[in-house]
């Protein structure tokens, strides 16, 4: 974007919303206004939504469209910045809502409701009770299988949306994870027993729900 | 026995592609940029001596690339793949093509074979974790391979047990394996069944041996 | 020409395969964000319409981008995967021809060259697995 010193940061919030919040470097103490549209054709039209900090507005929030938001931040007087980007290029998906788990005795698999998008990646971690790191798949569609597990082992797995950057471009950030879950002998655990690992690994308790 | 094509001009054109029958592999990114192809003629019989290969079409701003030939196998090393649609691969005496084959160069990719496989014994969790590596992590192109995984107790012959998997890391149970035994682990790898980029197996990786511990635990 | 018969799949396949590291490439590090983005598309044969019209047309300040590997491999996915489309390209083949050298990556051209991003980006997102 282009403007004087003004920080802008940009995050779209799973398809849904898109938060765009400002800093200015030496504050005036005056109120910015926030302008903006998805069709370059039209006019712009001001935010309905002001995030405020202190008094003053610090950020816009408004409703998600996959097509180019052209926005400007205004003083009084001139336009501070002004920006013109696809906004799914800042997504940040939401975690995997709604995440089944079928045991198969040495094999998993993991399945939650997609998101109408493409070029995400959905991600399992796993890690038994004698891992020190989790163990990554993908696949392109939220169906993930992983194999070659022990039917004597506790497991913890968790899942995140990624974006692809032929997609997504690279600004745009990783899911948040689900929460953790844990199984032992293809049953939900609370959590998985501690067992002493080597020094290096940190210790700590998953709470699983 | 020996007879090349000028030797035995009257072979129908059915009979000229199966005697000049050929099979060819790619390899994407061999060294840094640079692809390679290989192609060597199906019968190692062959009297290969004047005969030469080309590749014409789906490259990138020439129209054909002639092979090197080293010993009996033709060779191409280039940046110039489209890994777009179909090339055709000649057989060429001379300026005449005696049979051509359709052929894509990203459906007959032959990844590079795996290294540095290991094994490390987990007393507590009774299993053996296997790791290893690929040069195809770094890459742009062809980047999802599944992995074989081969293992046998050794001094018994062809008692291959296989895995396959799509990661560089994977466990064996103890309680599969015998007790206080020599077993030998190899890996290699292919293109992943659903990519864009599909071949043949890699060559093995080089062998690892290891030995299960003495005692099991306590059933 | 109208994209709305071709192969969608097999093309975002092809992109990101191929086509996406070609631009990268062409961008040599400078981040498509850098730009700001005055083309977009709205489904998938808007998306390659804008993407043909991009790739193929010489902007001002910018040798034409025909000759690219991006611009060779997506004449490629577009005659293998539209039907009918390889009739449609025989003059504007001669006139990449006509360029002899390829003048240097000017700011111009990055700027064009992040819009394709955009666009294929979009493209991309348009195509979902249930």
């Amino acid at each position: 974007g282009t403007g004087e010193a003004l920080q802008v940061h940009i995050i779209c919030f799973n398809f849904e919303t898109v938060r765009v919040t400002w800093n200015v470097s030496e504050p005036s103490g005056e109120n910015l206004t926030f302008f903006y549209t998805f069709d370059s054709g039209e006019a712009y039209g001001q935010c309905t939504h002001y995030i405020l900090r202190r008094g003053l507005t610090a950020g816009c929030i408004l409703d998600f469209q996959d097509q180019v938001l052209h926005f400007s931040i205004r003083n009084a007087t001139h336009a501070l910045f002004t920006h013109s980007q696809w906004a799914s290029f800042y997504l940040k998906p939401g975690a995997p809502r709604n995440l089944s788990f079928q045991w198969q005795q040495e094999k998993v698999a993991v399945t939650c409701p997609g998101l109408a998008h493409g070029g995400l990646l959905y991600e399992v971690q796993l890690r038994s009770n004698f891992d020190a790191a989790w163990q990554s798949k993908e696949e392109e569609t939220c169906n993930v299988h992983i194999e070659g597990l022990d039917a004597e082992k506790c497991y913890c797995l968790r899942a995140r949306v990624k974006t692809t950057e032929a997609a997504y471009g690279p600004d745009s950030y990783p899911g948040d994870w689900s929460e953790v879950s844990c199984w032992y002998g293809g049953l939900p655990s609370d959590l998985c027993p501690d067992v002493p690992i080597s020094p290096g690994f940190p210790r700590f308790i998953l709470i699983c729900s | 026995g020996e007879s090349g094509y000028a030797q035995n001009g009257d072979l129908e054109d059915a009979e000229l592609d199966d005697y000049y029958s050929f099979s060819c592999y790619s390899q994407l990114e061999v060294n840094r940029s640079h692809h390679s192809l290989t192609c060597t003629f199906d019968d190692p019989d062959i009297n290969s001596t004047n005969l030469e290969l080309e590749i014409c079409g789906a490259l990138l701003e020439i129209n054909c690339l002639n092979f090197t030939k080293l010993q009996e196998v033709y060779y191409i090393k280039t940046k110039k793949f489209l890994l777009i649609g179909d090339s055709e691969i000649c057989v060429k005496l001379g300026e005449k093509s005696i049979t051509c084959k359709k052929m894509n160069i990203v459906k007959i990719v032959k990844p590079e074979a795996p290294f540095n496989i290991s094994v490390v014994y987990r007393e507590g969790a009774n299993d053996f974790v296997v790791t290893f590596n690929t040069s195809h992590l770094q890459k742009k192109y062809v980047k999802n391979l599944m992995h074989d995984v081969a293992y046998r107790q050794e001094k018994v012959e062809n008692n291959w047990m296989h895995v396959n998997l799509s990661s560089t890391k994977l466990t064996l149970l103890q309680r599969k394996l015998q007790d206080d035994a020599m077993y030998e682990i190899k890996v290699r790898s292919i293109p992943y069944s659903s990519d864009y980029f599909e071949g043949f197996w890699s060559e093995w990786s080089p062998s690892y041996h290891f030995r299960t511990p003495e005692t099991k635990r306590a059933e | 020409y109208n994209f709305t018969d071709c192969d969608f799949e097999k093309i975002k396949q092809k992109y990101q395969k191929t086509i996406y590291n070609d631009l990268k490439e062409y961008m040599n590090g400078a981040k498509s964000t850098q730009f700001n983005s005055t083309v977009s598309c709205n489904n998938k044969s808007d998306c390659l319409a804008e993407i043909e019209r991009l790739t193929f047309s010489a902007p001002r300040g910018c040798a034409p981008l025909a000759r690219e590997a991006f611009a060779l491999r997506t004449r490629a996915t577009f005659a293998l995967q539209c039907p009918g489309y390889s009739r449609t390209q025989t003059n504007n083949t001669q006139a990449a021809k006509k360029t002899k050298e390829r003048e240097i990556t000017t700011k111009k051209c990055l700027e064009q060259v992040s819009q394709l991003l955009g666009l294929w980006g979009r493209f991309c997102r348009t195509l979902w697995k249930r």
